[in-house]
């Protein structure tokens, strides 16, 4: 009784809280809603009414194509981002702070590192006759430069990246919340160390990796500015056949329909993340 | 009766269809120390909220010498209250929080250091003026915020279950601390509990609560010797209650059959009972002993369990008729010990102590 | 024993060795490219023949540069404190209130957020192009303050569920009004909410891109729009040397959030 009745009814309620939210709500409603419903209306308009927007973008090769690079660039990312992560987040979940702190700023300085920074280092490391291939072939490695950038090689590396804190942070936080007690005791059970990552530490860890790995899968089909720069032609992404077809090609149409299949499909990924995660733990991971 | 000082007159409180509290009606005199002790959801909470303001009852008034306090805002009740969880505004030192009501009063600056001098030194915290509430433990945290509450001499002050995150030695202390603090200030305290030593330990009076009424109010003694009803004899102190038929009353005093067919002279008769009604004993623990006394009734019971606890045994037993019932007697020298496990004996006590409820 | 840190056996050299290559993974871009702005070759040869400042003073002297980055700050700015106010507002009303709905608002507030940029990017700007708002500061403003308000949101109403509400009730039977607790208590309680959330969505304005490239006009350019064009354009290395300050201005954003926090939070 004691508390909630209390809250229920606190007498500091001003107005305030229940209508705080209006001016929030005017300014995503007006500028955020209405646009992006604008927006979809028009893939179904522009022209002409009808579904010619779609049938254009599923029926041709090159677009399919688009989706179908879409998907497997942001699968690799993501497949590549957990294998990567995983191992770090466990070391950060247990190391000494003092160290881990140290590494924790290495994180968040490329996290709020300007995203172009980030991608035009990768550039120009990754160009044929960047530092990377200098290095491979002064060592003796590779003879010929190899093609690092404008392929899926450049998106990816670029992409992991960008991708790399939004994975190892929220992980740190699950393997933090595993009582080390149920490894030792794992141990005692006699499984040895293979057999208490595949057993014990693994399943444990898994909403936390399905989570991370699903909210990487989501930003990276979506993401725009990396594989611009670092993928090419015969690869592109959506957002920038979206950006293209509107910018370029003055084609609203058939830019919205694809900037429909893409809020869709990511709305879709949004909503099962919901349910894994509940939105609160979402929000929290920032 | 003189006026009352505080008067709480038929307050109701509902929450859609549930009634909270049902008509509670309350006279407090200045300067009483007042406990309102309950199960949780027994009312008594909600009732320290309606005068705190912070719930507007749906119907019924409260008076604070004579005038209603309904109309006036929570702010401008001046009203002390120390609340469950720790509650000092965390970017303030100790001497800030303190004088925040002095502040908000707008109060010359050289009354506000005086009297947050005279408060922190009232609560023994006068070295702490300076330290932040997180550097605080619990009980300390609890003494600043009663130190805020005085700050402003409020003619009541309210505390809603101040003790309640604190451990057990902490509050035996802290209620010492409290007792003196009402001695010295004079002001009126309503005191919202569970725990009833702790009511018994610090009030004048204690008013019961159950389901949204008041069970009894009076002491911690007529709550203790002389329970109203079934439920207060059973919330207060330990109890044992034997299901008996009332065969009579004469002069004040009843006679009973227990349900092994014993027969019980000499209880003392609270409530009117017809003949051959149901109705329960109810002996206190303590009030049993081992060995007889003239005058005093008599239960045949086997032994299950019997343990030594220093000042006193605790005994469990179990009736012919299959009640199980617990014993404290004193373990002085005049009463042997003769509690083996398993054995069947007599135990005995006196009627005059023991109370007859309607079944 | 997977979980304790010194009975990880030869298991811990490994990752730490991962964990620290991982590290220069990540730290290899931002130092490459401060070490490149001070190298004096054109064609970002590495390592460079020589040492210059060249780099930055071509960038200090170029006026569209300076005008690009003041452009950005004023939108940030302003954005920033938008999004705070309007978010102080809504975290409020998300965390207190009681009404139908809550839940669902709260996902419509953050949706911003999870929703591909350039999807709001094309809507955003179709809709201006009708109203007239493509290309001018308030457009600009409008379209970053809707990005940065999740980011004002989650701290503030973080910061705001971890504040017992008791405490403002204490502040009210104290005998400061409604109005007063708030602004006295409750406000400098949740500061630290406040302040990252003033960090983030400045930070989500000022480094935003794709939003930027389609409102952007000749005269009215950001800083990520200039980047974003040099870069199309060619790799020269002012934009390396762009980049290191943008780095340096990230690295005292970085000590400045973390003493302030040391600070607030005793």
């Amino acid at each position: 009784m004691t508390g909630s009745a209390f809250r229920r009814q606190s007498f500091a309620g001003l107005p305030a809280d229940s209508g705080g939210a209006l001016p929030a709500l005017a300014l995503v409603g007006l500028f955020f809603i209405v646009p992006v419903v604008a927006l979809l209306l028009r893939s179904v308009t522009d022209p002409e009414p009808g579904l010619q927007n779609y049938a254009a973008l599923f029926g041709s090769g090159t677009y399919v194509r688009v989706f179908l690079n879409t998907f497997l660039v942001a699968a690799v990312v993501t497949f590549v981002t957990i294998v990567v992560a995983f191992p770090v987040a466990w070391m950060l979940a247990i190391m000494p702070p003092a160290l881990g702190s140290i590494v924790f700023g290495i994180i968040i300085l490329s996290m709020w590192t300007n995203l172009l920074t980030r991608t035009y280092a990768w550039m120009v490391l990754l160009q044929r006759t960047g530092v990377i291939n200098r290095a491979l072939m002064g060592i003796g490695i590779i003879h010929e430069p190899l093609p690092l950038i404008n392929n899926l090689t450049g998106v990816t590396i670029g992409m992991v990246y960008i991708m790399l804190p939004f994975m190892i942070l929220p992980l740190v936080g699950t393997l933090r919340a595993i009582d080390p007690m149920t490894l030792r005791a794992a141990a005692l059970c006699g499984a040895g160390p293979l057999q208490a990552f595949r057993r014990i530490l693994l399943p444990l860890s898994l909403p936390g990796i399905a989570a991370g790995g699903l909210m990487v899968f989501v930003m990276s089909l979506g993401y725009f500015v990396t594989p611009a720069l670092l993928g090419g032609t015969s690869n592109m992404m959506l957002a920038e056949m979206i950006a293209q077809t509107v910018q370029s090609l003055l084609n609203w149409g058939l830019g919205s329909a694809a900037a429909f299949v893409l809020l869709a499909v990511t709305m879709a990924l949004y909503a099962i993340q919901l349910r894994l995660v509940g939105a609160r733990r979402l929000a929290g991971g920032l | 009766m003189t006026r009352p000082f505080l008067s709480i007159r038929a307050v109701r409180k509902t929450f859609g269809g549930f009634v909270a509290v049902h008509d509670v009606t309350i006279d407090v005199p200045k300067g009483e120390f007042l406990t309102f002790l309950g199960p949780s959801g027994s009312g008594k909470s909600t009732t320290l909220y309606a005068i705190a303001g912070f719930q507007d009852p749906t119907s019924g008034d409260v008076l604070l010498e004579d005038k209603s306090l309904l109309a006036v805002p929570s702010h401008k009740r001046n009203i002390g209250m120390v609340f469950q969880r720790y509650t000092l505004f965390p970017h303030l030192s100790v001497a800030e929080n303190v004088a925040f009501p002095l502040r908000v009063r707008r109060r010359p600056d050289s009354e506000v250091k005086r009297k947050v001098a005279d408060m922190l030194a009232l609560v023994r915290l006068d070295s702490f003026a300076d330290r932040y509430p997180g550097a605080l433990s619990g009980g300390q945290q609890q003494r600043v915020a009663l130190a805020r509450a005085l700050a402003y001499d409020p003619p009541i002050l309210l505390m809603d279950e101040p003790l309640s995150a604190l451990d057990k030695k902490l509050r035996q202390e802290i209620q010492a601390e409290i007792r003196r603090i009402h001695r010295e200030t004079g002001v009126t305290i309503l005191y919202v509990t569970h725990d009833q030593e702790e009511a018994l330990h610090l009030s004048d009076r204690i008013a019961l609560f159950r389901s949204g009424r008041i069970a009894q109010i009076g002491t911690g003694e007529d709550l203790y010797l002389r329970p109203e009803n079934e439920f207060v004899a059973g919330f207060i102190g330990n109890s044992n209650f034997l299901p008996a038929e009332h065969l009579e009353t004469q002069n004040g005093t009843a006679v009973v059959r227990l349900a092994d067919g014993s027969i019980v002279k000499g209880v003392k008769a609270t409530h009117k009972l017809d003949r051959g009604q149901k109705a329960r004993l109810m002996v206190r623990p303590e009030a049993f002993r081992l060995t007889p006394v003239p005058g005093n009734a008599s239960l045949a019971v086997e032994i299950i369990d019997a343990a030594f606890f220093g000042d006193r045994r605790r005994v469990v037993a179990r009736t012919a008729s299959g009640e199980e019932i617990d014993l404290r007697p004193t373990s002085d020298a005049a009463e042997p010990d003769g509690t083996a496990a398993a054995s069947s004996r007599q135990i005995f006590f006196d009627p005059a102590s023991a109370f007859l409820f309607p079944a | 024993m997977l979980l304790d840190y010194d009975r990880l056996g030869w298991l811990r050299a490994a990752l730490a060795g991962f964990t620290a290559l991982v590290a220069a993974f990540l730290l290899l871009p931002v130092v490459f490219i401060i070490l490149l702005s001070f190298g004096s070759s054109r064609w970002l040869a590495f390592p460079p023949p020589g040492w210059t400042l060249k780099w930055y003073q071509e960038l200090l002297a170029d006026p569209a540069w300076i005008d690009a980055a003041l452009t950005s700050a004023r939108i940030a700015a302003m954005a920033a404190v938008l999004a705070v106010l309007i978010g102080l507002l809504a975290s409020f009303s998300l965390v207190r209130g009681e009404f139908r709905g809550r839940q669902l608002l709260r996902g419509l507030l953050l949706t911003p957020m999870v929703l591909p940029v350039v999807v709001f990017a094309i809507a955003i700007y179709a809709f201006f192009l009708r109203i007239g708002l493509a290309g001018t500061t308030t457009g600009f403003v409008i379209a970053h303050t809707i990005l940065a308000l999740p980011f004002a949101i989650i701290p503030i109403a973080t910061a705001l569920e971890g504040f017992d509400k008791s405490i403002e009730d204490a502040a009210i039977v104290c005998g400061a009004s409604p109005l007063q607790a708030r602004l006295q208590i409750t406000l400098p309680s949740i500061r630290i909410g406040i302040f990252s959330a003033a960090i983030f969505s400045f930070l989500a304005s000022w480094d935003e891109v794709v939003v930027a490239i389609f409102m952007a006009s000749p005269t009215l350019q950001t800083l990520p729009v200039k980047i974003w064009g040099s870069l199309r354009a060619d790799l020269s290395p002012v934009v390396a040397a762009a980049s290191s300050l943008l780095v340096g201005l990230t690295l005292c954003l970085m000590i400045v959030t973390a003493l302030l926090r040391r600070k607030l939070s005793r």
